[in-house]
């Protein structure tokens, strides 16, 4: 199968009876953003927002480059954010401006930790 | 996740997740806070519901299968009503299921052993394992797993004869497995709590085999 070929017949996440590194047995403790993503997850389709499936999908729409270079939750939170736009339930713009308020809070933050270092 | 917020008022629109946060957070860390806060002022639910169910998921570890497991052992009536319905038997011993996913639980016996993966993912009975571990959400076990899992096995020293059947069950969203692991010799006089306190949660994925010397760390 050429290169091409394979990309089209199988999507990121369908990887089962392909050939791959032998096991390593690791594993890590949530982060607490890890923790809460995966609880999002949860509350989404207990609300019927996005399901296992759709989150699935979504994961899959990423793309393989964004599948192979992102983390477990950094792929679920993506993938939410692109299927909320899809389902007009937020817009990118909404999303940008909520990120520039989201960010400017570490800017207080930092000011705080500063300001408590000379004091 | 002892720093998040203890349901006190507040009227300041930080998430307490990030207090006691010493550097800024990175953007996917962000990107979270942004679509949470989003979704809960447009009323699609409520402050309070993410730290709800960050509760239920830290109240779920492997102690809960490896209760149904030694129950299992135990109790034959309660094995045949396991293997029969896992999903009622678990919530026979309060064992709640905070989704809508079934559960079958799978068991090895002399002639058959079983081993659960996703291969497209990272499905997986949390309600009775909590979250799986990172090994079980990568490519090289997701991949093999179906293929060679002889092979895959033997990785976590696990050598299972030739002439016992290898059964490896896909999970799906709506179908999730639990392993029934086999009863190791000389445990023929523990008592249930005993009996549970050697069910790993290696064992219950069929990674690994019960073994009495062997005590599940949590």
């Amino acid at each position: 199968m050429t290169q091409t070929e394979q990309l089209l017949k199988r999507l990121p996440n369908d990887i089962g009876g392909t050939s791959a590194d032998p096991i390593s047995v690791v594993d890590h403790e949530l982060e607490p953003w890890e923790r809460r993503c995966h609880a999002l997850a949860d509350v989404l389709d207990f609300h019927k927002i996005i399901n296992t499936e759709e989150k699935r999908r979504g994961v899959e729409a990423l793309g393989t480059e964004l599948v192979g270079k992102l983390s477990y939750y950094e792929r679920w939170i993506a993938c939410f954010a692109n299927i909320l736009f899809q389902k007009g339930i937020l817009t990118p713009e909404e999303l940008a401006l909520k990120m520039k308020e989201v960010e400017s809070r570490w800017d207080d933050f930092d000011k705080e930790s500063t300001q408590a270092a000379r004091s | 996740m002892a720093h998040e917020e203890n349901g006190h008022d507040h009227d300041h629109d930080h998430s307490h997740a990030e207090i006691g946060q010493t550097e800024r957070p990175g953007y996917y860390d962000n990107l979270e806070t942004v679509v949470r806060e989003l979704l809960v002022s447009k009323g699609y639910f409520g402050p309070d519901e993410i730290r709800r169910q960050i509760e239920v998921l830290d109240s779920r570890t492997p102690a809960l299968g490896a209760m149904v497991v030694a129950r299992a052992w135990a109790d034959d009536a309660f094995r045949k009503r396991l293997l029969d319905d896992g999903r009622a038997a678990c919530e026979e011993l309060g064992i709640t299921f905070y989704d809508q996913t079934g559960l079958i639980v799978l068991e090895n016996t002399d002639k058959v052993h079983n081993l659960i993966v996703c291969t497209l993912c990272s499905c997986y009975p949390r309600p009775v394992l909590g979250l799986p571990p990172d090994w079980y959400k990568l490519k090289p076990y997701r991949a093999r797993a179906v293929s060679e899992p002889r092979k895959v096995l033997a990785e976590f020293g696990t050598i299972i004869p030739d002439d016992v059947e290898i059964r490896v069950s896909d999970s799906t969203a709506m179908v999730r497995f639990l392993v029934l692991p086999k009863r190791p010799e000389g445990t023929e006089d523990f008592d249930e709590v005993q009996l549970a306190a050697i069910v790993t949660r290696d064992t219950m994925i069929g990674v690994v085999e019960a073994s009495k010397d062997i005590r599940r760390g949590e």
